[in-house]
């Protein structure tokens, strides 16, 4: 079950299975986010091509307005998929504790 | 062996990811493996979804268990040749302004795939591919 919502933190939380399915609903909370953002995917617990679409689309257009995504809490898995794709080059990216 | 058709529909990733849970169960495949094959399958499945609009046909998904691992092939029937194996090089080094999603998905089948392996027939397009626990 996918879910994306703010956190007590003010953070936006996403758990879940981010994949081709889900992406449409993850990119418009994410149109909505108008500064800097911390992504917490503590309970991400999977990510495909389309929802690593959404986070460099989301980027893209913060970082044209001098913000941009940070993701944090990034578990292993996750982790190897955002180094194959090099977006630990293109995000502030902090593994899970 | 499991062989099972499905529809042309991204809500079609939850049964897949379902049965490949089953199955993995089913034939003790190291779980390790399933983040691999999740990504490999839903990008496979995806872009066949995506581009091969000139059928109606269902995807077919065949598993089997092999030495260590899976082996795992699509088969979409009456579409043009469309060979993933042959899908450009991203550059991943390069800067944001020049960073699309485009691409990424069949890039990662190729980095997360121990073989892979395209055959197209009859206008029957298959693509199969191989994780072993021994292949990471």
């Amino acid at each position: 079950m996918f879910k994306i919502g703010l956190n007590d933190n003010g953070e936006v939380a996403v758990s879940g299975r981010l994949d081709a399915a889900q992406a449409e609903k993850a990119q418009e909370f994410l149109d909505t986010v108008t500064d800097n953002c911390v992504l917490d995917l503590q309970g991400l617990e999977y990510i495909s091509s389309a929802g690593l679409g959404v986070l460099l689309r989301t980027h893209k257009r913060l970082m044209g307005s001098q913000s941009g995504l940070e993701l944090v809490n990034v578990n292993k898995h996750i982790g190897d998929i955002f180094r194959y794709s090099g977006f630990d080059k293109l995000f502030v990216v902090r593994a899970a504790q | 062996m499991m062989q099972r058709k499905y529809q042309r529909s991204f809500n079609q990733i939850r049964k897949i990811v379902e049965d490949t849970a089953g199955f993995f169960s089913e034939h003790e495949i190291d779980d390790s493996l399933r983040m691999k094959v999740d990504l490999s399958l839903e990008e496979l499945f995806v872009n066949m979804v995506t581009y091969n609009t000139e059928t109606d046909s269902d995807i077919l998904i065949e598993m089997k268990p092999i030495e260590q691992g899976i082996e795992v092939s699509l088969t979409d029937f009456d579409v043009e040749r469309f060979d993933p194996t042959m899908a450009a090089e991203i550059d991943i080094d390069a800067p944001l302004s020049e960073r699309t999603p485009g691409g990424l998905g069949l890039y990662l089948v190729l980095k997360m795939a121990d073989s892979i392996h395209y055959e197209y027939r009859d206008r029957k397009s298959k693509i199969t591919f191989t994780n072993r626990v021994t292949g990471e």
